[in-house]
């Protein structure tokens, strides 16, 4: 099972039909195409073909000013917008020298776990209805309104936040927001845990979903896989532990794994996630100094020393890292995005051949996989 | 309650005494039925989308007719019959015109041998129904299966691999059911000793079926949820895997005479586990003297399982097409086999 034979070379013999799920399909977070060759309903081979959203994102960044550039990484991946951010923002920290204030680092880290949980309750709700279990769809995305409300209150914005800024973040927390946060975490915390334990003990959920779609860890590190789809495998990889960015080596918590690497051991890392995440910012939001939300001068016109600068950081849906050239003016000279979505993508269409059509959606779903983020 | 017994005593008399305008009120009283099936099946709708709203934390319908949005149907048939129509290039046009009204006909079929209330009148027992049929049992179970044929010409008239993979996992699932569907109901019938459906309601007159076939119940009732095709087995039409299935390809009012006809046959389906297994119009005795007519308890005992039937789906994941043959031959095959040893040993100690 290698990348290099999931292409279809040759045409379908009679027993076979050669379907193209895609670019439009129902099951799709966006348009990208799946050729399957099916025989019955087993499928037999299968090709990714991806660029149909490609947006020359890249590109379009080396000809922005670094500034201007900080609002379009919000569309990299609506889902973890603020994530892109953040990364975009330590990379051009790295390259200016500068450092945020300790408490904007704390800001951060509550608005990266925030988006975490949400990306996750969407990701897992969109999942759900793959395995045709709309209700908990609905459930999931009842419970992610209420985190995006927080973000909300924080950032202003509730989809694309723009919220980091180079030295610092935008704005500062609204007044009573610990309280208010710690409210909506809680109840949240145990909605998903029953919601959890709902799907866990439902006998037609884990006919669909145990050892389905089993990827190994070996495949999964050859190709670059990482987040919620390699912790499946019992791999413990976590930038926010193995490469503790912003504050996160003075907080506690888990690296969750599972040990199967199959669909319901995906879904499950993320379930736990989000309870990690959720003891994360408590945490955060006790520990959090007073002071500065950010640099007390910022430079009205950006212009980093020449250099280079590789940054990475734990997004929702694996590791995103960005790569920056400049050559001292006020635009980078090269600009390179290393988006977890990518590699996800790619880890697909060897888990498909030899399930059935059925396993496909409940396979790419529980993947996890931003459209919008694989092509850029 | 006298105005019913008087209209139903008219009707009755009238059948029973071979008047000369006897064709004409069977033909009336045909229409009625299939209207009050119609309307059924209509208000499972309106109860699916409400009571479906509740358990996903939604409203609902609630626009159309005031707060609780009860003309919202109007609106989407009136929708559905202005859209235009479109029947693709490659669809093998009769068969794809004709999938709608074949699934229609064997609903409305099915509502020809329902009965709906026992009556006594000048000392001998009729029943409320169209047609009185000594094997309605077989009847149903043979006109439910032309549904299957209704779902695979769409499926291969619709000349889209999409729709064609509806139409196969509809045949392959209803190989799987329709077997221990059928012998479900035979040992129900074995007890009853006959085939009529009017006389398996008589015979549940002290003891409903569901407490002497409680596993039959549960067999016929898996089997049923299969047959119309809801969650957990929509797998004919699951959006995620293949589009909509066999509706792939459908628009404007044949999509809704199509899914108009699954309704019926939930609706078809939930009056016979009524009949055959929850006793029908045989009310409860804890009511004592009171006088309930029968269709009451009928439309009572319906409703519940139409609501069995919406809740199932706000509950559950769907299985897989393999999932669900391997159920039925594994599983649900033996378990009525067992069902039919059980009923007969019943008989042969009791009967």
């Amino acid at each position: 099972m290698t990348h290099e034979n999931t292409q279809i070379t040759s045409p379908p013999s009679p027993s076979e039909i050669l379907l193209h799920l895609g670019p439009q399909h129902p099951l799709q977070p966006g348009p990208f195409l799946l050729d399957l060759k099916i025989e019955g309903e087993t499928i037999r081979e299968a090709e990714l073909k991806i660029g149909y959203i490609h947006k020359g994102m890249e590109k379009v960044f080396e000809d922005r000013t670094y500034i201007q550039i900080m609002p379009l990484t919000d569309r990299i991946c609506y889902l973890a917008s603020n994530a892109n951010n953040d990364v975009y923002c330590r990379a051009v920290e790295e390259l200016l020298g500068i450092e945020p204030t300790p408490r904007a680092k704390y800001l951060r880290v509550i608005t990266n776990e925030l988006n975490r949980i949400q990306s996750h309750l969407l990701g897992i709700g969109e999942y759900t209805t793959d395995v045709g279990f709309l209700t908990m769809f609905i459930y999931m995305v009842r419970e992610r309104e209420s985190i995006v409300s927080l973000l909300e209150a924080i950032t202003g914005s509730r989809l694309n936040h723009n919220y980091a800024r180079f030295g610092g973040v935008a704005n500062d927390l609204p007044p009573n927001y610990k309280s208010m946060a710690l409210k909506t975490l809680g109840e949240v915390g145990k909605l998903v845990k029953s919601h959890d334990e709902m799907m866990s003990s439902d006998s037609i959920y884990l006919k669909r979903t145990k050892g389905v779609g089993v990827l190994t860890d070996k495949v999964a590190s050859e190709l670059g896989v990482a987040g919620p789809p390699l912790r499946a495998t019992g791999v413990e990889y976590d930038l926010r532990r193995i490469e503790p960015y912003l504050v996160y080596d003075d907080l506690d918590f888990k690296v969750i794994t599972q040990q199967d690497g199959d669909v319901f051991s995906r879904v499950k890392v993320r379930l736990l996630e989000i309870q990690e995440s959720i003891y994360i910012i408590e945490q955060c939001l006790d520990q959090m100094p007073s002071g500065p939300y950010k640099q007390h001068v910022t430079p009205y016109i950006t212009r980093p020393k020449v250099g280079e600068v590789y940054t990475r950081i734990e997004d929702p849906r694996g590791e995103l890292a960005m790569y920056l050239v400049s050559d001292g003016s006020n635009k980078p000279y090269r600009f390179r995005i290393r988006g977890p979505a990518f590699a996800t993508a790619q880890a697909l269409p060897p888990l498909l051949i030899g399930t059935y059509m059925a396993d496909v959606a409940a396979i790419a779903a529980s993947m996890d996989s931003c459209t919008s983020e694989v092509d850029r | 309650m006298v105005i019913y017994d008087d209209i139903m005593y008219w009707l009755v008399f009238i059948f029973a005494e071979s008047h000369p305008y006897s064709d004409w009120i069977r033909g009336i009283l045909g229409g009625l039925v299939i209207g009050a099936v119609f309307g059924g099946a209509l208000v499972m709708v309106y109860l699916e989308r409400k009571f479906l709203g509740d358990i996903q934390s939604r409203i609902g319908p609630n626009r159309v007719g005031g707060r609780y949005g009860v003309l919202q149907l109007i609106a989407d048939a009136i929708k559905l019959f202005t859209k235009e129509d479109i029947i693709p290039a490659n669809a093998d046009k009769w068969l794809f015109i004709g999938a709608p009204i074949v699934a229609l006909t064997s609903g409305f079929l099915m509502v020809a041998v329902l009965p709906f209330d026992y009556l006594l009148i000048n000392g001998s027992y009729y029943a409320v129904n169209v047609t009185r049929m000594d094997i309605s049992i077989l009847y149903l179970e043979a006109v439910s299966g032309l549904a299957v044929f209704a779902i695979f010409m769409a499926g291969w008239g619709s000349g889209s691999k999409y729709s064609m993979l509806g139409g196969f996992r509809n045949i392959a699932k209803m190989i799987g059911y329709e077997i221990p569907l059928g012998v479900s109901i035979i040992s129900v019938a074995i007890m009853a000793q006959s085939l009529d459906i009017v006389e398996i309601v008589e015979a549940q007159d002290f003891l409903w079926n569901i407490m002497i076939h409680p596993l039959a119940f549960i067999v016929f009732g898996i089997c049923l949820v299969a047959d119309v095709g809801r969650i957990p087995f929509d797998q004919t039409e699951s959006e995620e895997e293949i589009i909509a299935g066999w509706a792939t390809e459908y628009s404007g009012m044949r999509w809704g005479l199509a899914f108009f006809a699954e309704y019926l046959h939930a609706v078809v389906g939930s009056f016979m586990v009524a009949l055959i297994f929850l006793g029908g119009w045989n009310g409860l005795p804890i009511v004592g003297n009171l006088y309930i007519p029968g269709i009451f308890w009928l439309i009572i005992k319906t409703i519940m399982v139409i609501m069995f039937f919406i809740w199932t789906r706000g509950a559950l994941p769907r299985y897989r097409i393999d999932q669900v043959v391997d159920l039925g031959w594994k599983c649900l095959l033996p378990l009525s086999l067992l069902c039919l040893v059980w009923s007969t040993i019943i008989g042969l100690v009791f009967g």
